[in-house]
């Protein structure tokens, strides 16, 4: 499609293009190495947290609203079913896609947060909750679900963006805020951290005497 | 430890024993925060490659996605696992924009139709479920964007095949060299993610179809990039 040809599109304006998504590809590079390089101890911590609840039989409850909905498949999936052949798989499981969250009622079954109610129904308290959020706005989904969760036993993790309250709340063992204010740039890390946390989940079952310690 | 952690005379006896393993605690530790750090830096490497090799063409796929969603089109997508999740984020960022002034625009998540893709992959098989779907939704003109991290699904390719006949724009996101669908005939566009890691694939596939919703949007909404009066 030649530039000249479309209504939209000027030739004087590539330019424009090309600087929109250099800025969006540099925003997200220069985030993600700073996240993890910062994050890297908290990483290591959560994976071994994560293992020795796995190691126990637990499963991985994940869960978020709106966008981070995905994510939170996109965790069960990587789990289940890893891309790499010959990797050992964990249960985990996805909130909400059989009760579609999205037209889930808030005061639903006697509470605020359908992922809560999931929760009391279903976990275990040898399991772990992730919980996804890209700021403020989808916290409020998760923050009922994740005291619950640390009620019944579960292990709690949070992954968040931009000026989360969550981080002060009680109940959650590992909380993630990725410090930007694009939910996109947030996302986008979140991804990388759930697939290094899945990576490295199994370098603890090559030494399990350390998950009993 | 609670089972293997001895008594206090086999600690005395054995110390060696109980070193090794406090030892090798720390070291796996440190050996996950090195793995850690490593596997962001390659990230930066990958994405840094993409926007230099790959900017121009995502640049051109956004315009031509810009412009058939302006034509009326809507945007069929479709993956499968976790590429299905990313399907379902782009249909959620095209009905839900994240910015003020960003009107919604169309969009089907394909495989996340329970019914449909149960009822075909039972009585004709898994690789017609979005096929199927292509040739009860799709129109000249909308968009069918098949994202892959291999890039030969056989479900997306057969459904870049029907969405040719059905004169939509094609667009294909895939990782490793491209595989079968950069070699397709049927995609217009097809953006590939030149690494053999599959997360790192799927973390710079996120860069690439967020870059390409902010030019849509921008393309549409944008107060610089809709151009002149009339665009609207």
């Amino acid at each position: 499609m030649e530039p000249n040809s479309s209504p939209i599109g000027l030739p004087d304006q590539a330019d424009q293009f090309n600087t929109l998504i250099t800025s969006r590809f540099e925003r997200s590079m220069a985030v993600s190495e700073s996240f993890f390089k910062n994050e890297s101890s908290r990483v290591a911590q959560a994976c071994r947290e994560m293992a020795r609840r796995f190691h126990r039989g637990g499963r991985l409850l994940s869960f978020g609203s709106g966008a981070a909905a995905s994510d939170a498949q996109h965790v069960a999936v990587e789990f289940v079913h890893p891309v790499t052949v010959g990797k050992r798989a964990f249960p985990g499981l996805a909130l909400g896609e059989e009760i579609s969250p999205r037209f889930a009622q808030p005061g639903q079954a006697g509470t605020s947060s359908p992922f809560a109610h999931r929760l009391r129904v279903l976990a275990r308290p040898q399991d772990i909750a992730v919980g996804v959020s890209t700021g403020p706005e989808g916290d409020r989904d998760l923050l009922e679900a994740l005291q619950v969760g640390h009620e019944i036993g579960l292990l709690t993790v949070v992954f968040t963006g931009g000026n989360s309250s969550l981080p002060v709340q009680p109940g959650i063992d590992f909380c993630f805020v990725v410090g930007d204010s694009d939910p996109w740039i947030i996302q986008e890390t979140h991804r990388t951290l759930y697939h290094i946390l899945w990576e490295l989940v199994h370098v603890y079952f090559e030494h399990e005497g350390l998950l009993q310690v | 430890m609670s089972d293997s952690a001895g008594s206090d005379y086999d600690r005395l006896f054995y110390p060696y024993l109980f070193e090794v393993e406090q030892a090798s605690l720390e070291d796996v530790l440190e050996q996950l925060r090195s793995s850690t750090v490593e596997k962001s830096l390659d990230l930066v490497k990958l994405r840094q490659r993409v926007l230099t090799e790959a900017g121009a063409q995502i640049i051109a796929a956004g315009r031509a996605m810009a412009q058939a969603f302006k034509q009326g089109g809507a945007l069929l997508v479709f993956g499968n696992g976790g590429s299905s999740t990313d399907a379902l984020d782009m249909v959620t960022q095209l009905n839900n924009p994240v910015r003020p002034g960003w009107k919604p625009l169309p969009a089907l998540a394909l495989a996340h139709n329970t019914a449909m893709v149960t009822a075909v992959a039972n009585d004709v098989g898994f690789d017609n479920v979005f096929t199927r779907q292509i040739i009860a939704y799709g129109q000249p003109g909308d968009i069918a964007f098949g994202i892959s991290s291999s890039g030969n699904s056989a479900n997306i390719l057969t459904a870049f095949d029907q969405a040719r006949r059905q004169k939509l724009l094609t667009i294909g996101l895939a990782g490793y060299d491209g595989g079968k669908m950069a070699r397709s005939p049927s995609v217009d566009f097809s953006l590939v993610v030149p690494s053999e890691q599959v997360p790192r694939i799927q973390e710079v596939q996120a860069t690439i179809y967020h870059a390409l919703l902010e030019i849509i949007f921008e393309s549409l909404n944008g107060p610089v990039l809709s151009g002149p009066a009339g665009n609207n």
